[in-house]
């Protein structure tokens, strides 16, 4: 074996490499090394990376990391056997779980208690001997070597050697080689490699930076002296180790050593505990049929064909542990009395329809199985689980943990990488650009990484750093280069991996920010390839809005089952087709809102096509247009191929769910269930546009063997090139469409339940709770403000169309002062505003603040007298605390607010108003302002004038710099379309006014009225309060 | 009529205009905190859709072409200086109060005089660029709050009439207090001294009544007076403008004995003396003198400025001259058990003064290793002014030959082989390479214009002799020999 690189650092090393494992196996395919050993700090976290890329550039990819030791030494090690690996992962797990984020250290005492299966080197300039021979000399040196002989005897130790073309290098590489004869140890050539290519030096001089906290001209001898510590070939590397050949071929024998790889993981996923007597297979099938019996009453023909089909496949590929894992924590969520339903392509399942996992019936949606499992599978299926956000969802998670243990159990990690605006941000810093010229940039180039119509030189020349800069060149290329690296590792929303035996076997676990949680070091696309198996528990705000509302309708003599809420309810598809949808799950947002006038759902299934429709996928390839103007008859429903039609024939000849294009794939293109599998993993699978490109050349010519017309063909192959922009499955948006369903069926029918949860659940949707009461108060709700003697913390229903708000929507209030009063309350109701003050336990600030939200009105008369009350000093005497107290207090001297104070109060207090719209009270001042319900009644292209708060900026990917604007005022919302040239004029004040006035034209199409902006202004009225909003979501 | 309050109105952004004039017709705000948290605290006249409390940038985006600035508070003590000067005119007691707000106790002074002399008193300082409005009222506080509405001068005759309608912030309530009073309704001082005293004693405790007390203009108080002249300016502005030098050492000499007579009296010593020579063009030379030791020692000041002064060539002639002196109190000093003093640390910096002027400030200086990899550079820092003990032996004393550095290098042409070089030739050196080592490659500050990199080798002549050459996108040069 010729040259191996085995000392290579990648941006997993965070902060400490420039180059992701992709790049670097790239490099190291160019360079024909035949393996590379990644050695990331204290972790294996770029591994799978590096092992699925080196697979693509005929490398082997080797595993190592650098084990930070407790005197701050640096011990590069690589794994020989599957027990090194063990040994490594469980090393490194004990550091980092018994340390704070990023401080966790390998004892050398751990270290020296077994190291069986792993191949130390000596290290580079952060290396034991090297460090210390710089400090303390040579012997010194020799002394820190012989610690690492004793540990990994003389045959599992070998001594580094790296040649930079720095002039004193050569000094303490003598050292390492006499050290290394008189030991008789064999020497090895690295590079330490710290970047893939050349020009990434710059990416690990301005990490340093980051990682030090000091600029680019503040950094000094900190920063790399040259750049050659880049991937090399065996030709540079023999001829920088010319007088030492054996220290390079000593890099392909010690490779050779190293029979471990990720192929080799030994990971399996836990059975299920069976009853006595049963097999994992025999109790599925029990349970299936046990479960099929509820939904389907009888099971025959098409239902049971399909449920023996898919056991046989589940029996054959031997997963009837996972599933029976997940029913039994469907089961377990159920006891609890917690929401749970399956999302995703599990759906497409009859047996996780029969067992409770999914709440959607396959055979009769005629959902295609194979979506979710298909014969040439051999990744675990993917089953996700969603679950009402905070608690609840929680409780669940904790029960995983209860059942794996901390090390048995874990998160996967969300790798947080550099984008958009925090790039230029850190990135600027390090280059010493001013502040003024970063918070420029950051407030004209707001949140998110929604496509820009300008680009970065343009960019930072309207942020204030002129095309001369002389820095700016450099800025703008190192930009390009860090974007997207790793930045830290933070934890999946809710995807969860269990193991059988200890997963910090397989993994490094670490400490999550959250208490009680651990997170394993590779994220789901990691865990997919390695086999793993994964189980989302997500969190939804909806699905705790719709548990929270159950549970008040069955409080208030109302029960809803939303199993058996009619599915064809006219007054609920009247709002769809009004799109009367704020506050509904999916379809409130601006685009959903523009098409359902001219979608007009009309039953169940049009929803789980709105669901799919407003999509990137779709709207990419150009699926929504079409199918509009074919649902309103205005074009012809054909199909690109006649063999098509009975896939496409649902959605009128038109492609919108991921399962049609298998289906075309399958039966137009002839692929195998297999090959259709891998097509969808090429569509799900993001990082690799290579990979897609081969499935659609691979369809592609199937397709043309097939004799499809090169027009049905090219059609297909745009449909799946949008797919891979995200495109729902059918089964996912039927499951989606439920809940759409059920939170608009509440919206309907339990209006104030529907508005009082939605609030108790925030943040969630679209929405901020002001806009949500205002949209309220338009369907006849009221809103009484939270009140000491009647409101519990959270919002209620005090009536069917009034809604009581909890004590604690009042900001800076603890809740726990609040359940203290409850509790106070609940043994005497308060006779006085004396008596609430002496036996309560809020603070001064809190009790301003319950006064100003008039939570105090009902024992002080006003809002003021109120405030006025509670700021005396004597009322409070312990001695009196257990007394009941009329008031005989003098009446307050203040006057009552005004509706305006009471709205700001309200603002100031609540973050909203329960009263009248701010801009209700201002309307006066605006005398030629359209109210935005009123806009109805003007012409095409007539000029107009609106505004309001800005409740929503939307600047979607897929509209190519169109930005979307909705104010709110009074009477609802008027919704603003603002082309680039005009966003571009108007950036800044569009980015941060929270009230604007946009002068422009209307345009009205098939109902749906915009207007379209060519003034935009600030509207500088002191008195509106500011509003919460959305932006560039 | 007892006490009058000298006002300047938007005091920061008056102090930075008065100093930067160029700031003068333009729309500017002073803002205060950073990045997204940055707020506009003052604001010209001609950003009239910007008003203090806003936030940077909205302020930026509301009013294109603003220029935003944080507060100079060397213009501000600037401007004190000039407020507390102009208020000793009025009357010898001064107290210097806040920022931009200078009170005099007017007991004693002829009403009638006293408020002519605080037009004519408006007057001078807006000419110096600071624009003022002066109250006079019974106590300091009523006199405080009438500046804040005279127009430029207002007197208050009935305390209680004045006081009703302004704002209950020219109390100045503390924010807790101004949160609680604004949930009450209360905007006035008139509806703050409407309620009950002993209520708010209720309520808002002691502080409570100090501050219903103020807002009923009950409160009065000592003044602190200014202790006599701390900082030591002097300035003369030409009638003609002049070129030679006698008529500003004259000057300055004169300026020094009184600058130095004040400091002594007063206790002090000068630590840096600054000179600005105002110029015809309108622009001005300023130059920075820290004095080696600090000193009232007129002769040591002026061999500094005399020996400056002598290398200094205008672009346009001087009409003014202006000589501050930083005072500091005599220094004391404990050298360490190991470092040596300068035995005359005046003369040294006088020295080192001279030598600035001669070859330019940025040539003079202790050289030590620059903190770069780029080899050869050095940096100038102040020398000290003692030195230090010496350095522990190093670990890994330098090991082989010593290279002596051609200053400058030798341009050299070389010709290479196939790994190394073969052949140098230059001006002062041609041979044949026996044996080479390298190449040794640095490069560093790619993020800046002056990007470097640089090649070297050790080549072994046919001569014996070692010599290190280098090549950077200039060519290849000798940098030095090895002995």
């Amino acid at each position: 074996m010729g040259y191996v690189e085995l000392h290579a650092r990648s941006a997993f090393s965070f902060l400490r490499g420039g180059s992701d494992p992709e790049a670097l196996a790239a490099a190291a395919g160019h360079w024909q090394l035949p393996a590379l050993a990644l050695c990331d700090r204290d972790g294996f976290y770029g591994s799978v990376r590096l092992y699925m890329a080196a697979k693509e550039a005929g490398v082997r990819a080797l595993v190592g990391c650098e084990i930070t030791m407790d005197d701050e030494s640096v011990v590069p090690v690589l794994v020989a056997s599957q027990a090194g690996y063990r040994r490594m992962c469980d090393l490194l797990t004990t550091s980092h779980l018994r340390a704070p984020k990023g401080k966790g250290r390998v004892l050398w005492s751990e270290l020296a208690t077994d190291s069986a299966g792993l191949i130390a080197l000596t290290g580079d300039e952060e290396g034991p001997m090297r460090r210390v021979w710089r400090e303390r000399g040579t012997d010194a040196a020799a002394e820190a070597g012989e610690r690492l002989i004793e540990i990994f005897g003389p045959d599992r130790l070998y001594v580094e050697l790296q040649r930079h073309l720095l002039p004193d290098e050569d000094e303490e590489n003598d050292f390492l080689i006499d050290w290394a004869r008189a030991r008789r140890l064999p020497v090895v050539a690295t590079n330490g490699v710290t970047h893939a290519l050349k020009s990434a030096r710059h990416v690990v001089d301005v990490f340093t930076c980051l990682r030090e906290h000091v600029t680019l001209d503040q950094a000094g001898r900190r920063l790399t002296r040259n750049r050659e510590r880049h991937i090399k070939g065996e030709a540079a590397m023999t001829a920088l180790f010319a007088d030492l050949p054996e220290a390079v071929a000593n890099t392909g024998h010690l490779a050779a050593r190293l029979d471990f790889t990720l192929d080799d993981l030994g990971y399996r996923f836990p059975d299920y505990a069976v009853p006595a007597g049963e097999s994992q297979d025999s109790f599925l099938r029990k349970v299936t049929y046990f479960g099929a019996q509820q939904r389907y009453g009888s099971i025959v023909g098409d239902v049971r064909r399909q449920l023996e089909r898919e056991l046989a496949l589940i029996e054959k590929l031997g997963f009837p542990g996972y599933f029976l894992i997940v029913w039994d924590l469907c089961a377990f969520a159920r006891e609890k009395g917690i929401l749970v339903q399956g999302r995703g392509s599990a759906a497409n399942s009859c047996v996780c329809y029969s067992l409770g996992i999914t709440a959607v019936d396959p055979v009769g949606s005629k959902l295609l199985f194979e979506r979710f499992l298909s014969e040439g599978r051999t990744d675990w299926p993917d089953i996700d689980l969603d679950l009402p956000s905070g608690d609840r969802r929680e409780e669940v998670i904790q029960e995983v943990y209860r059942r794996y243990g901390r090390t048995g159990a874990a998160m996967t990690a969300n790798v947080i990488t550099f984008k958009g605006r925090s790039t230029m941000r850190e990135v600027g810093k390090v280059f010493g650009l001013p502040d003024d010229v970063l918070d420029r940039f950051s407030s004209l180039f707001h949140g998110g990484d929604y496509p820009q119509t300008l680009k970065l030189k343009e960019q930072l020349n309207v942020a204030g750093l002129t095309a001369e800069h002389p820095r700016l060149e450099a800025l703008i290329d190192t930009c390009g280069q860090v974007y997207s690296l790793p930045r830290h590792l933070g934890q999946h929303s809710g995807g969860m991996v269990v193991s059988a035996g200890n997963l910090s076997q397989f993994v490094p676990l670490e400490n999550a920010a959250m208490p009680g949680r651990s997170v394993l070091q590779w994220d789901k696309s990691d865990c997919e390839d390695m086999r793993m198996v994964k189980i989302d528990l997500l969190g939804l705000g909806m699905m705790a809005a719709l548990q929270d509302s159950l549970e008040i309708c069955a409080q208030r003599g109302q029960p809803v089952d939303l199993a058996r809420i009619p599915k064809d309810d006219p007054a609920v598809f009247k709002m769809l087709q009004a799109a009367d949808t704020v506050g509904l799950f999916q379809v409130e947002s601006r685009a959903q809102m523009a098409t359902l006038p001219r979608m007009k759902p009309e039953n169940f299934y049009d929803l789980a096509i709105e669901v799919a429709i407003i999509r990137p996928g779709p709207i990419q390839g150009g699926a929504v247009n079409p199918y509009l103007a074919r649902r309103a008859g205005k074009e012809p429903v054909t199909y690109p191929d006649e063999r098509a039609r009975p896939i496409l024939e649902r959605t009128l000849g038109v492609v919108l769910f991921q399962e049609q294009i298998l289906r075309l794939a399958m039966e137009l293109g002839g692929f195998s269930a297999a090959e259709a599998d891998e097509l969808r993993r090429a569509i799900g699978f993001t990082r690799s546009q290579e990979r897609l490109n081969r499935m659609t050349g691979k369809l592609g010519a199937a397709l043309k063997k097939n004799s499809v017309t090169d027009s049905a063909a090219e059609y297909i192959l745009t449909s799946l090139a949008s797919f891979a922009l995200y495109g729902f499955p059918e089964s996912h948006a039927i499951s989606f469409a439920l809940i759409v369903y059920a939170s608009a069926w509440l919206k309907v029918h339990r209006s104030a339940v529907f508005y009082a949860t939605l609030i108790n659940n925030q943040p969630m949707g679209f929405y901020s709770v002001a806009s949500l009461v205002q949209d309220g108060r338009r369907h006849g709700i009221k809103f009484l403000p939270p009140c000491v003697q009647r409101s519990d913390a959270q919002v209620g229903v005090d009536a069917d169309d009034t809604v009581r708000l909890g004590l604690a929507t009042v900001q800076s209030v603890r809740t726990k002062a609040v359940k203290s009063m409850l509790a106070t309350r609940a043994s005497r109701p308060f006779a006085s505003l004396t008596d609430f003050l002496r036996r309560t336990e809020f603070n001064p600030k809190e009790r301003r603040a319950l006064a100003a939200a008039g939570a105090l009105n009902i024992l002080g008369d006003h809002r003021r007298a109120a405030l006025w009350r509670v700021e005396e000093t004597d009322v409070t005497d312990e001695l009196f605390r257990h007394v009941a107290t009329g008031d005989e207090r003098p009446l307050s001297p203040l006057e009552t607010m005004t509706p305006l104070e009471r709205v700001q109060t309200d603002f100031e207090t609540l973050g909203f108003t329960t009263g009248p719209h701010p801009m209700h009270l201002l309307r006066a001042q605006l005398p030629d302002v359209w109210p935005a319900a009123e806009l109805v009644h003007t012409k095409p292209n007539e000029r107009v004038k609106v505004a309001g708060a800005v409740t929503c900026r939307q600047r979607p990917g897929t509209a190519k710099g169109v930005c979307f604007i909705t104010l709110e005022d009074e009477t609802g919302t008027a919704n603003t379309i603002v082309w680039p040239a005009v966003f571009e004029r108007y950036r800044m004040l569009i980015n941060l006014e929270p009230t604007l006035i946009i002068t422009g034209r209307v345009q009205k199409e098939d109902g749906v009225l915009h207007v379209i902006a060519e003034e935009i202004s600030a509207m500088m009225l002191l008195a509106l309060p500011e509003q919460a909003s959305r932006n560039y979501h | 009529m007892n006490h009058a309050v000298l006002f300047a109105p938007d005091f920061s952004l008056q102090a930075l205009r008065r100093s930067e004039p160029a700031l003068m017709g333009k729309p500017v705000v002073l803002a205060r905190g950073e990045g997204r948290k940055a707020r506009v605290t003052e604001v010209s006249a001609e950003a009239a859709t910007v008003a203090p409390g806003l936030a940077v940038t909205l302020a930026i985006a509301r009013c294109p072409g603003i220029i935003v600035r944080t507060r100079d508070l060397a213009a501000e003590a600037d401007a004190t200086r000039l407020l507390v000067a102009a208020a000793l005119t009025l009357a010898p007691r001064v107290e210097d109060t806040a920022a931009g707000c200078c009170t005099v106790d007017l007991r004693g002074a002829d009403a009638a005089q006293t408020e002519s002399r605080m037009h004519a008193c408006v007057v001078e300082l807006a000419a110096f660029g600071l624009a003022v409005l002066i109250g006079a009222a019974g106590t300091p506080l009523l006199a405080s709050y009438a500046a804040r509405r005279a127009r430029p001068v207002l007197i208050v005759g009935d305390a209680r009439k004045f006081l009703e309608p302004l704002p209950v912030d020219v109390a100045e309530p503390t924010s807790n207090q101004a949160a609680i009073l604004r949930g009450w309704g209360i905007t006035t001082l008139g509806q703050l001294t409407a309620l009950p005293k002993a209520e708010i004693g209720r309520r808002l405790g002691t502080d409570g009544v100090r501050l219903w007390e103020r807002a009923a203009g009950e409160t009065t108080r000592v003044l602190q007076l200014v202790e006599p002249a701390r900082t030591f300016v002097a300035e003369w502005n030409y009638e003609v403008p002049v070129e030679a030098m006698e008529p500003l050492l004259f000057r300055l000499q004169r300026f020094a004995e009184c600058v130095a007579l004040e400091l002594r009296g007063a206790g002090w010593v000068a630590e840096k003396l600054t000179l600005t020579l105002l110029l015809e063009d309108e622009s001005d030379y300023r130059r920075d003198f820290r004095l080696p030791e600090p000193s009232a020692d007129v002769g040591g000041w002026m061999r500094i400025l005399h020996g400056h002064l002598e290398t200094v060539r205008t672009l346009a002639r001087v009409t003014g001259v202006r000589l501050i002196a930083s005072p500091a109190r005599p220094q004391e000093k404990q050298d360490g058990l190991f470092d040596i003093g300068l035995r005359d640390a005046a003369a040294f910096w006088e020295n080192l003064a001279r030598l600035g002027a001669l070859v330019g400030d940025g040539r003079v200086g202790t050289p030590v290793i620059a903190d770069t990899w780029r080899p050869d550079v050095v940096a100038l820092e102040k020398p000290a002014e003692t030195v230090p003990a010496p350095a522990a032996e190093p670990i890994h004393p330098p090991r082989g030959l010593t290279l002596r550095r051609f200053r400058s290098p030798w341009p050299a042409r070389v010709r290479l082989g196939e790994r190394q070089p073969e052949e140098i030739e230059s001006a002062e050196l041609h041979g044949i390479v026996r044996a080479a080592r390298g190449p040794f490659r640095l490069s560093g500050a790619w993020w800046t214009p002056d990007r470097w990199a640089v090649e070297t080798w050790h080549v072994e002549l046919s001569t014996n002799a070692v010599y290190q050459i280098a090549r950077t996108t200039e060519g290849w040069s000798v940098e030095g020999v090895f002995d």
